[in-house]
Parts: structure tokens; C-alpha cells; sequence
């Protein structure tokens, strides 16, 4: 036994147990970590059915998808008309600034400023992009309704309680207002007329 | 591989302001060791292992498991289908409660054979009585612990167990019925029961920590004993090691060794035909039937033989009790000068009779009990008390061999 | 006697003391061994339509979701039959049944429990079940209803009225019945323990890793321990 010998055999022991160890020390973080993801019922209760028929013209209703409350507004044309004319005054009118203002959908101008598949159903996740307060709903145009909670020439939307954040019937956030995006919208699709998949 | 790292600048920075190299010389890299320890002496090492495999392990059972015996559909509990979730739903959940409940076997198992070598090489004697009295507190921790994490799961044994145990405290004269209530939060085992039960499941473990701090403590004050049972000038190299490197990779292999057979089970043969895992435990608690065979898990049955070997209800506790009270003064009973059974023929004979005496103790208080075992396990529980209660007459009796000088 | 010869010895001695312990629990009924293998899409398939036609009548398994069978890659069930099996129940639901405990009380004198953990929670386990299943004999002493006798189960008296009508069968359909008794012991010793083909695989890939780090540390060690003696 030479003592050169001795030291890389030494050596490459160390190194290999001390790979092995490493590896080992990888694989049973795996299982720990993986199991803090959510647990299979939880991914199964992912999405969220619901039949929009049910909601009466001009309402709003709020459901749940993943533990998150979502708004639902059955959009009359009057209601729809009044997303026209103050573009100028929303910060991300055609909802472009991030991925999750818009969808693949979002493929015409018309659809852009509706941000729904189907006109007058507008879906999207209800907490404000500011700090996650949910909005009230304020549809009715100027200040009659709503006093001067509201803006004088607002054009009807939502106005988040919190910190004064304000959007149009679209979920367009307004200039001047602390939330920095669109409200979200989240993935849907339509299995029938009316019923519409969360998630 | 540690001369580099502690030769780096970070580790500098460190050292000056938390002394690191000084314990790290004194703990590890200076700490003597005795050449001639055996393989026996790799349980302490792997005691330490499943100890922390348990806490890991808990901890992330704690993120499901939901401590509440509210009825859900089919007779079954919130904390039963808790379970159940952890095991079909969660990922990777099967795998951390089978390592779990299996790692609970694998503890008390792997502390047994560490307490056999502490008996059998004299590691309790004089100065080494204090690491063996600590240890006994670690052991009735661990009892604890197992006995509280047992109920969690609400299945039929869990409630029974429970409720066997807790009316045993309840014979106690006058402060029975009071500590019987303490226990139970209720006048049965019931919701209370299962929610306290889980914040001191929870809270054992962290006492097992800081006590096992302790024995080592206690160890590394007092050095480690060896097969011989000699006392060894710690600074001459002729007698021993450093603990590291050579003790820590030996102590490696051993924690590799005892991973594949952990993992065996785990992976293999997790119920252990219904020894780990009691197949009663998959039936939910009921309380209006007791199942047909009622045993505590295998650890305990040593224990359980010998409350059982008396027909008085209260002579059982205290017998029971007693055995484990026994074990404290254990180092201040044996007054032999020499340490190791390799030099004390009667000793040696008489301890490894203990041994198999707390095997078949194990065995009679498993089984269901018939005329046959309940006779032997009373004559073992004799023995159980006879081994200890002869040692202080021993040294007047046996002829100890010649010790060897050095290692 | 040095300690390690002891420790062998106590163990084997433990090791036969456990072994006739696991004979003597087996219990005074001799099982029939039952023919399953839970990594068997085509047993697993035929025992779960055994389970639903039979055993739902009455018993539940609430552990297994409809999305839980769609899930396992042991079973291969597809969206279309996963919605076939369920009929209006929802996705997420468990196997239940539709008899009600109060009903099922009252015609069999109790409520039949739920199977999700029957094997692991039987000692015999799906030996048992097949056992039991083609078990019901007519009582010898006469006194026992036929359908209430059952040669393995504690006891003899058995609430449960034979499933697959195994008493007086014709000998042409033996077969076919204890086919039907092995499958949907297997369908139920699968649903056990859902996890468990896949843990055996683990399992191997763990042990041969622990194997190779087993022997790198074995050899580290004694390269190290050359310095000593």
C-alpha cells in the first residue's frame, strides 16, 4: 500500500459517498415537498361548474373557484354601451399589460373591451389587483346611485372599498386608481348554451 | 473534507463569533473514542436517526391530520378520514405515514438493542449512571409519545388502547379518578381525549430532543465505555480514536445498513403482519364494541405481561410500575467493581436470561391470554425482578475473570 | 458467547415465536387462499364490476372517489365509463351506496360496513374475503337459517345473505363463482391500499440506491479504519 494510491482511492470514496449522500438528500426532499402541493381531492375540486342562465339580467353573483369568489354580471345592452367612450381614462384599456388579464380568445377589438366570451356574461376572479379586497358593484352611470363614492363622470363598474381603486363593467381599472391591473380573468369554457367550467 | 471547509473564509467569519472550532474539536475531530468498540455500539446513532426521522416525518403529517372524533358517513371520524386523505389523496402521503407509524417500531426497536448493549457491557456503571438514568427518562418519553400517537389515527385499537390504559390510572387509589379525568378531559375517551392527546403527541418529541441533548451531554462528559468495560487513558492513541472521521463513518454505514432494512418494511411489508400496524386500527373507533383481541402494539407487551401477572387490579399497577422505577436505580443495585459480562460469568448468564425473559414477557402479552402463558409470564415477571433485586448479593458470589490491560 | 452471536440467536428466536404467533392468529378456521394479483387491470376491472353490481347493493366504499378510479393507473378507467359508473353522483364522490343505514338496519339487523379498508382490516385479509365469500354452508347443527351460515366467519352466524349465491350452486358454475369471489378480493385488497403498486416500485429503486450507498460507505469506512491497528 503506497500511500499515493491510498489518498485518491480516499479520495474518490469520500467524493462518491458524498454524491450519494447529496442524491439521497435530493430524492427525500421529493415526497416532503410534493406532498405540501395540493392533494388530489383539492386538484379534483379545482373547477367550478355553473349555469349563467341563472343569473337575472344586470345582476351580478358571486361563486367560488378554488376557494376564490368570482363575479359573474349578466350584462344588458344598455349596460354594455357604457364600456364605450373613456378608453382614454382606463390604464390598460385593450388589457395587454400581463397574462392574466387576458386570454387566448381576447382575439377581436370587440371582445377585447367586452373581456367575456359570450357578450353579456363578463367572468372574473373578484379581488382587486391592489391588495385583494373584493369590489362592490356599481353599475349605474354617474353619481345618482352611488354619491360621491363614485367619481362624477363615472361610467358605472366597481369600486373597491380598501383603498378607492375603481373599474369599468369590463373589470378595466380606471386611471388614478392604487390596483394596478384589469381584474383577472381566469380560464372558462362553455359545455353547453349556458353552462360554463371554472378552471 | 472538514480541513477544507473550516478553512474558508466564511467559516472563519463564523468561528470568531461563535467559537465553531473549538466544538467542533472538542465533539468531533479530538473527541477520543475507544478503538475496540464493537457494532454495538451503532444504536445510539441510529436511535438519533429515527428520532429525527419521526420529527420530520410528524411535522408533515401535521400539515392533514385533523384531531377531531365528529362522526363523518359510514361510522367513520373526522381524524380517521384525515387519515385516510393523508393516504389516498395527498402526494406522497402514504409513504410519510407508513415511515411514520413503521419509524415508531423501528424506534423503540432500535432502542431496546441500545439499552441491551448498555446492560450487557456494564455502560451504566459508575461514572455512567446518570447517562443510563437519563435514558430511562427517554424511554418512558418514548412510551408516552407512542401511547399518545396511537390514539390519533381513531381507529378500533387506538380507542380501546386508550381506554384500557387510562382506567388503569384510574385504579390508583384516590388521585385515580382525578388523573383518569386529566387524561380523558371527560368521563371517557372521547373528542377532549383525541385533541389533547395530539398536542402532547406533538410536544414529547421536542422534551426527547432536548433530553437526548442531555444524554449525550452526559456521554461526551464522561466518555464512552467500551466492550472490556476498562477505563482507557482518553489521550493515548494506542486506546483510541477521534470520533471523527473514524466513529462518524462507521456510524454512517450502520444508518445505511439500517435504512435498507427500514425501507423493506416500509416499502415492502408496512403493517408487519399487523405487528407495526394492528389490523384492528383499520376498523373506526366504536365505542360500543371492543374487538375480539385486544394487545397493545409490541413495544409495551413486556409491560403489559406484568400488570397482567396479578390478580389485583392495583398490585398490577404498582408491579408495572415498579419494573420501570426499577430500571433508575439499576446502576446503584449492581455493586460488581468490574463493568463488561465479558469478564463476569455469573452476570453474563444472569442478563442474557433477562433478555430472552423480556422476549417471552413480550410474547405472553401479545397473545390472548390462556392458562399456560398467563403461568409463564407470571414466572417471568419473577424473573424480571429477581435479576435486578440479586445483583447488590452478586459480587459476594461470582468470580470475576482478570481484566485485560489496555485495548 | 459474545453479544453479537446473542443478538442472532435472540432473533431467530424472536423470529419463531412471531411465526407461530402469526399461525396461532390465523385463528381455528383454516382460509382459502385466494388467487389475486392488484397489479392486474383485467382481475382489478372484472372484481370492480363484481363490487358495483354486488357488494353496492348494500356497502359503501367511501375512500374511493369516482375521480380517485380515473386517477389510478392500475384501473384505466376513462372519463366516459368513470361517468357511467357514477350516474348522477358527482365526480368527486365516493363509491356509495344508495340503501340508507335506517333501511339496512331493518332488513338485516345492521348496518353493513364500509369496504374501503376491509382487507387491511381483517385478519386473513383478501384470503379472508374469499374465504367468507364461498364460505356459506349449511349449519350442521340445523339451527342456522341457510344464508346466515358462514364456515369462516367468527362465529358462524353471519348477517350478511350470501352475495354470490355460493350455497347450493350448481358444481358447472364453481368456477365461475369463485372467479368472481377472487376478483373482487382483489378489487378490494387494491382499494386497500390504492398506493401500494406504486410503493413497490419505489421500494425497489430505494433499495437497490440504499444497496449501492451501503457499499460505498462499507468500503469509505474501512479505507478510513486502515490507519488504526
Amino acid at each position: 500500500m503506497t500511500d499515493q494510491t491510498d489518498h485518491s482511492r480516499r479520495n474518490f470514496l469520500y467524493v462518491a459517498a458524498g454524491g450519494l449522500g447529496a442524491v439521497a438528500g435530493g430524492a427525500v426532499a421529493v415526497p416532503f415537498i410534493g406532498s405540501m402541493l395540493p392533494a388530489a381531492d383539492t386538484l379534483a375540486a379545482a373547477t367550478t361548474e355553473f349555469n349563467v342562465g341563472t343569473v337575472a339580467e344586470g345582476q351580478l353573483v358571486v361563486v367560488q373557484w378554488q376557494g376564490k369568489p368570482v363575479f359573474i354580471t349578466n350584462r344588458t345592452p344598455e349596460l354594455l354601451a357604457q364600456l364605450d367612450g373613456h378608453d382614454d381614462k382606463l390604464k390598460d384599456a385593450n388589457s395587454e399589460a400581463i397574462e392574466a388579464v387576458q386570454a387566448a380568445w381576447m382575439d377581436t377589438p370587440e371582445k377585447r373591451k367586452n373581456r367575456s366570451i359570450k357578450p353579456e356574461y363578463l367572468i372574473v376572479v373578484a379581488s382587486c389587483t391592489h391588495l385583494g379586497c373584493i369590489p362592490l358593484y356599481k353599475p349605474s352611470k354617474g353619481r345618482t346611485e352611488w354619491g360621491d363614492s363614485v367619481p362624477s363622470d363615472w361610467a358605472g363598474g366597481w369600486h373597491c372599498p380598501c383603498h378607492g381603486s375603481y373599474y369599468d363593467l369590463s373589470a378595466r381599472v380606471v386611471n388614478g386608481s392604487p390596483a394596478p391591473h384589469n381584474l383577472h380573468v381566469m380560464p372558462y369554457k362553455y359545455t353547453s348554451d349556458t353552462v360554463v367550467v371554472i378552471g | 473534507m472538514l480541513d477544507t471547509i473550516m478553512k474558508t473564509k466564511v467559516f472563519g467569519w463564523v468561528d470568531r463569533r461563535l467559537g465553531l472550532e473549538a466544538i467542533i474539536k472538542s465533539q468531533l475531530t479530538e473527541y477520543p473514542a475507544p478503538k475496540n468498540l464493537n457494532w454495538m455500539w451503532v444504536f445510539g446513532a441510529l436511535a438519533m436517526t429515527v428520532l429525527m426521522l419521526q420529527v420530520i416525518t410528524g411535522i408533515f403529517l401535521a400539515m392533514y391530520y385533523k384531531p377531531s372524533a365528529m362522526l363523518t358517513d359510514g361510522g367513520f371520524s373526522v381524524a380517521f378520514d384525515s387519515v385516510e386523505r393523508i393516504m389516498r389523496d395527498v402526494n406522497f402521503g402514504w409513504l410519510i405515514r407508513y415511515m411514520h407509524a413503521v419509524g415508531a417500531s423501528f424506534f423503540f426497536l432500535v432502542v431496546y438493542i441500545h439499552m441491551g448493549r448498555g446492560m450487557y457491557y456494564g455502560s451504566y456503571k459508575e461514572p455512567r449512571e446518570l447517562i443510563w438514568i437519563v435514558g430511562v427518562v427517554i424511554l418512558l418519553i418514548m412510551q408516552g409519545a407512542a401511547f399518545f400517537g396511537y390514539l390519533l389515527p381513531w381507529g378500533q385499537m387506538s380507542f380501546w388502547g386508550a381506554t384500557v390504559i387510562t382506567n388503569l390510572f384510574g385504579a390508583i387509589p384516590v388521585l385515580g379518578e382525578y388523573i383518569g379525568q386529566i387524561l380523558m378531559g371527560g368521563f371517557s375517551v372521547g373528542d377532549p381525549t383525541l385533541n389533547r392527546f395530539f398536542s402532547l403527541h406533538y410536544l414529547f418529541p421536542l422534551l426527547l430532543v432536548a433530553i437526548v441533548g442531555g444524554h449525550i451531554h452526559a456521554l461526551h462528559t464522561v466518555h464512552s465505555n467500551n466492550p472490556d468495560g476498562i477505563d482507557l487513558d482518553q489521550h493515548d492513541p494506542k486506546n483510541v480514536v477521534t470520533f471523527h472521521p473514524y466513529v462518524t463513518m462507521k456510524d454512517a454505514f450502520a444508518v445505511s445498513v439500517f435504512l435498507l432494512f427500514y425501507s423493506y418494511v416500509v416499502f415492502f411489508n408496512p403493517q408487519m403482519g399487523g405487528y407495526f400496524i394492528e389490523v384492528d386500527n383499520y376498523v373506526p373507533a366504536n365505542n360500543l364494541q371492543t374487538p375480539a383481541h385486544i394487545a397493545p402494539v409490541w413495544y409495551l407487551t413486556p409491560w403489559y405481561t406484568i400488570l397482567r401477572s396479578f390478580e389485583v387490579k392495583l398490585v398490577g399497577i404498582a408491579a408495572m410500575g415498579a419494573s420501570l422505577a426499577i430500571l433508575f436505580v439499576y446502576p446503584f443495585l449492581d455493586r460488581s467493581k468490574v463493568r463488561s459480562a465479558r469478564y463476569r460469568p455469573m452476570y453474563q448468564g444472569m442478563v442474557i436470561m433477562f433478555f430472552i425473559d423480556v422476549i417471552v414477557l413480550g410474547y405472553c402479552g401479545h397473545s390472548a391470554p390462556t392458562e399456560t402463558l398467563k403461568l409463564v409470564g407470571q414466572i417471568a415477571t419473577a424473573y424480571y425482578f429477581v435479576f435486578f433485586l440479586a445483583l447488590p448479593f452478586l459480587p459476594m458470589i461470582e468470580k470475576t475473570r482478570p481484566l485485560p490491560e489496555g485495548v | 458467547m459474545n453479544m453479537k452471536s446473542m443478538l442472532l440467536g435472540l432473533v431467530a428466536a424472536t423470529s419463531m415465536m412471531v411465526s407461530t404467533q402469526v399461525l396461532a392468529s390465523g385463528g381455528d378456521m383454516h382460509l382459502k387462499h385466494a388467487e389475486i394479483n392488484v397489479a392486474d387491470q383485467e382481475q382489478l376491472l372484472r372484481g370492480l364490476t363484481v363490487f358495483t353490481d354486488v357488494c353496492m347493493g348494500c356497502h359503501s366504499a367511501k375512500y374511493v372517489t369516482y375521480k380517485g378510479l380515473m386517477d389510478y393507473p392500475e384501473l384505466g378507467i376513462s372519463r366516459e365509463m368513470a361517468d357511467e359508473l357514477r350516474g348522477d353522483k358527482a365526480l368527486t364522490s365516493g363509491m356509495t351506496t344508495d340503501l340508507s343505514p335506517e333501511d339496512a338496519k331493518e332488513s338485516y339487523g345492521k348496518v353493513p360496513p364500509d369496504l374501503s379498508l376491509i382487507v387491511p382490516g381483517r385478519r386473513g385479509g383478501a384470503d379472508y374475503i374469499y374465504s367468507l365469500l364461498t364460505g356459506y354452508t349449511h349449519d350442521p347443527a340445523g339451527k342456522v337459517a341457510d344464508g346466515n351460515y358462514n364456515e369462516v366467519f367468527p362465529g358462524h352466524l353471519i348477517a350478511m345473505p350470501d352475495p354470490l349465491s355460493w350455497l347450493d350452486h350448481d358444481e358447472a358454475d364453481t368456477a365461475d363463482l369463485e372467479k368472481q369471489a377472487n376478483d373482487v378480493s382483489a378489487f378490494l385488497a387494491f382499494i386497500g391500499d390504492p398506493h401500494q403498486n406504486e410503493r413497490r416500485a419505489i421500494g425497489g429503486y430505494v433499495m437497490g440506491f440504499l444497496l449501492l450507498l451501503a457499499l460505498v460507505l462499507f468500503l469509505l469506512k474501512r479505507e478510513i479504519w486502515k490507519d488504526v491497528h
